[in-house]
């Protein structure tokens, strides 16, 4: 990687992350857990997925799947949430299961989940038992409305997380209903917050020796998002919406000739430079040009703008409103983003090449770091792919004990 | 709060001891910096009584109480003590160099500086990564901006309405009714508003930092952390990504509907704007939940053999949601996830702000913590938001209310940096440090009747009570 953050200053152990050293076992399925420690992964953390045997995490089973077939080691969400960690099986119901546990858990320094409050405690997953046998283990505990309160057990999907924290509700357009996004953003909003507070345990640990039990719910996390619409209500009484259809469309997605754009007045240039940037000479009119005008004559203004997108394609409109210090938006698809000449130069796609997936380039880190660069070390594990290495390797199960352990179902 | 499961807190918070220079503004860092206040770091806040570089949400974002501005206006942003409970204040106006040297001043003896400035305000200001690692050699520092400080677009401002769709999760995102206002549905992505690219940014620095942190400890080394908002928009789509590098596939709109699971939406309740979310996930969900309606007068069809299978479902969903929705109709929100969940089915009301608020599981945990605010902002007591996490062996919560503008100025300067009492009162004869706004008035409100015309709120609450 050149032009990276890493230009300033180079990496301080090239090659490795900044949690090397820290060991993850992670026994969670689908999104919320798996991208809590996902993100540890990235940034350099030994994570080792821990998944029932024959069945292994549910996302192995949600489409799309590469190819189109649905086959355990092609679901996209599966190959994306999971790369970067180890993977062995290991059946947590049964006691022989049980006491592997504990003999990974010894090693480890943090533990993430995403059971039911019931489950896990039918499994043992509580921090009393699990704390007993490491004192130094932080437990991460991700559910949909944390382990206490009168909705503890109810069961959500991501639809229903969406809908109960109050982002759905401002979702979408005002004159419709409310609307969800397909790629379950509750959960990568609480694996986010997991992975936060996950290290900020680490953290204290390094002060107390202890570790604790740290509890995520996905509804609160993503209610944390409504800076504005619960001080309105605090502050003012005030209820605030969906985006309203009416207005001038600045700020909004608007349609261009390729597709969609979202013309902004933000930033620190005056109107006349938005005006002249979509190129229509009747915006210029001074009625245009303030807030309260702009509020005023807001469907006018709307006719206007929707004239002068017409002649823009997306990317040149957006080019453009850069380098005129303007901050427009556009709407981009998978595939834009894909080949997006800036994302490519500052290196975000890596080539990954997955044993039965074949290779694709996969979207990186997030942020650029000058104490690391980003790698993939691991394509996502298949199922027990690590089981060899870290039972016979690290614990010192021998190859037939492995045997015994396969037919008992346990691995 | 649940407290800890053994009874234990630890008498220091996790962040105790690290000292945070937060130079940013507006919503996803202020936030940021906000936790880290609230995990026990000391934050500084770095603004200034200059108006015109104040930060906003001070001013235009509000809102004000009543929506009343009054004269005090830059201490009675609710937003503003959202993003920024918890921190003292420091005003500095750091166009001048005698600002910026003070702010290297402060760096040195400090951990952390957040700050969000596009890549060359802060060369021109000299306070880039490797001017204040010089002063602070194992600083950790997250520069947040749109697009980060490399590649072509690096100088590109951003704001996260923009952005949203610009990073491809709006691609995922869309109706599949014909729209109202003329949009078309198969190729008119969405948004989820709410700047919900600013928070992705918010969780993202705060997990760098506490990475760093861990690092600093191990090596004794610092981190600059690059963040650009765009780039982590792209990662939270990163498995949509996928699909089109592997298989092609550029989106997947398919409005609240599933590609496994029917019936599953958003569906409308008693009353104006009631609305409830119900996802049947498998054959077991369907039974519980077809029992549901089937004793219901007049909802006997949902027992329809097409209904049994997962396929007839997914393939008679518009049927299928008719019936629910015509159900739903007759019932309350809530209602409807009591019976559904007693039943085992997933299924939940879609809350506003008011419903967050007064929603029994949310009071019962202690979300929204009461913060008392000083007389001069006539703010009173007033609820916030709290955290998505609860660490067993704390009782993390809001700390105090954001300090007054410049309320720590002598403070800071005199106990952490050893200037005197006649050196601060020249830095404030010379403006470059002061408590009182210069060159601004009150920001102009919107009625909030005229606010309800504009479709920016739905209603004004008649009982509204101030939390």
């Amino acid at each position: 990687m050149t032009e990276s953050a890493g230009s300033s200053t180079s990496p301080a152990n090239p090659g490795q992350g900044i949690l090397e050293g820290v060991r993850v076992l992670d026994l969670s399925s689908h999104v919320s857990g798996p991208f809590c420690a996902k993100l540890m992964a990235d940034y350099g953390a030994d994570v080792i997925k821990v998944e029932q045997p024959s069945l292994g995490d549910v996302a192995r089973r949600s489409g799309p799947f590469v190819g189109d077939d649905p086959h355990p080691d092609k679901s996209v969400q599966f190959l994306y949430l999971n790369s970067n960690k180890r993977g062995i099986t290991l059946d947590l119901t049964s006691s022989s299961g049980k006491a592997i546990l504990k003999e990974l858990l010894a090693k480890a320094d943090v533990l993430v989940e995403n059971f039911s409050p019931v489950d896990s405690k039918n499994l043992g997953l509580d921090y009393h038992s699990l704390g007993a046998v490491n004192p130094e283990l932080v437990l991460t505990s991700i559910t949909p409305f944390g382990q206490s309160g009168p909705y503890r057990d109810f069961s959500a999907t991501d639809i229903i997380t969406c809908a109960m924290s109050g982002l759905m509700y401002h979702s979408g357009d005002s004159d419709r209903k409310p609307l969800r996004n397909v790629l379950d953003q509750s959960f990568y909003v609480a694996g986010a917050n997991a992975a936060a507070a996950t290290l900020a345990a680490l953290f204290q640990r390094l002060n107390t020796g202890e570790g604790q039990r740290v509890e995520v719910s996905i509804v609160e996390c993503l209610a944390s998002h409504l800076v504005q619409a619960v001080p309105y209500y605090t502050y003012m009484g005030a209820i605030k919406g969906r985006r309203p259809v009416r207005g001038s469309g600045f700020e909004e997605l608007m349609p261009a000739k390729d597709g969609y754009v979202v013309p902004s007045v933000q930033g620190s240039q005056p109107w006349p430079v938005v005006a002249e940037l979509i190129g229509l000479e009747e915006l210029k009119d001074e009625r245009f040009a303030t807030g309260a005008g702009r509020i005023e004559h807001g469907e006018e203004l709307k006719e206007l703008l929707i004239k002068g997108l017409a002649n823009w394609d997306r990317k040149p409109l957006f080019q453009a409103s850069g380098e005129q210090r303007l901050v427009f938006g556009m709407a981009q698809d998978a595939g834009d983003l894909f080949d997006c000449e800036h994302l490519r130069e500052r290196g975000f796609f890596v080539e990954v090449d997955h044993p039965v997936s074949g290779k694709a380039e996969y979207p990186g880190m997030g942020p650029k770091m000058s104490a690391m660069d980003f790698e993939f070390r691991y394509p996502a594990p298949l199922l027990g792919q690590h089981n060899t290495e870290i039972y016979c390797e690290e614990l010192g199960y021998t190859p037939s004990d492995l045997v015994n352990l396969r037919s008992g179902g346990i691995i | 709060m649940t407290g800890s499961e053994s009874g234990q807190i630890f008498k220091k918070r996790p962040l105790d001891g690290i000292r945070v220079v937060d130079l940013s503004r507006v919503f996803a860092m202020p936030f940021a910096g906000a936790n880290l206040a609230d995990f026990g770091a000391e934050v500084i806040k770095i603004d200034t009584h200059h108006t015109q570089f104040m930060d906003t949400t001070r001013t235009i974002t509000g809102p004000f109480p009543d929506n009343d501005p009054g004269e005090a206006y830059w201490e009675r942003a609710g937003t503003f003590h959202t993003l920024n409970r918890g921190k003292t204040s420091l005003t500095l106006d750091l166009r001048s160099e005698a600002a910026q040297d003070l702010l290297k001043d402060l760096v040195r003896v400090s951990d952390i500086v957040l700050e969000n400035f596009t890549p060359r305000v802060m060369a021109r200001f000299g306070l880039d990564y490797a001017s204040l690692r010089a002063v602070r050699p194992d600083l950790i520092m997250v520069s947040n901006t749109g697009y980060g400080h490399s590649g072509p677009w690096s100088n590109f401002g951003a704001m996260a309405s923009a952005l949203e769709p610009t990073h491809g999760t709006g691609a995922f995102m869309g109706y599949l009714e014909d729209s109202p206002n003329g949009r078309a549905p198969e190729d008119a992505p969405n948004k989820m508003g709410n700047s919900y690219t600013d928070f992705l940014a918010t969780w993202t620095a705060l997990t760098a930092i506490m990475a760093s942190l861990l690092y600093r400890a191990r090596t004794g080394q610092g981190n600059w952390v690059d963040l650009a908002m765009y780039q982590v928009g792209v990662s939270y789509a990163g498995e949509g990504i996928l699909d089109y590098a592997f298989n092609g596939r550029r989106t997947r709109r398919m409005g609240n509907r599933h590609q496994s699971m029917a019936p599953h939406g958003c569906y409308p309740c008693q009353g104006e704007n009631q609305w409830v979310t119900i996802a049947v996930r498998d054959d077991a969900d369907w039974r519980a939940f077809s029992q549901v309606l089937a004793v219901e007068e007049g909802f006997g069809g949902i027992l329809d053999e097409k209904f049994e299978e997962p396929l007839g479902r997914l393939n008679n969903q518009d049927e299928l949601d008719d019936i629910v929705s015509r159900w739903t109709s007759t019932q309350g929100q809530y209602q409807v996830m009591e019976v559904l969940q007693k039943a085992g089915v997933p299924a939940g009301p879609v809350l506003n702000a008011r419903g967050l608020l007064t929603d029994p599981h949310f009071r019962d945990r202690g979300y929204f913590e009461a913060v008392e605010h000083p007389p001069e902002t006539g703010l009173g007591r007033r609820e916030y938001i709290g955290r998505g996490w609860r660490l067993s062996k704390n009782d993390l919560s809001i700390t105090k209310p954001a300090s007054l503008l410049g309320e720590e100025n002598d403070l800071v300067l005199h106990q952490l940096l050893g200037l005197t009492e006649a050196q601060i009162q020249s830095l404030e004869q010379v403006d470059l440090i002061g408590k009182t706004p210069v060159g601004g008035t009150a920001p102009a409100t919107v009625s909030l009747e005229r606010q309800v015309e504009l479709g920016w709120t739905v209603e004004r609450d008649p009982d509204f009570l101030p939390r």
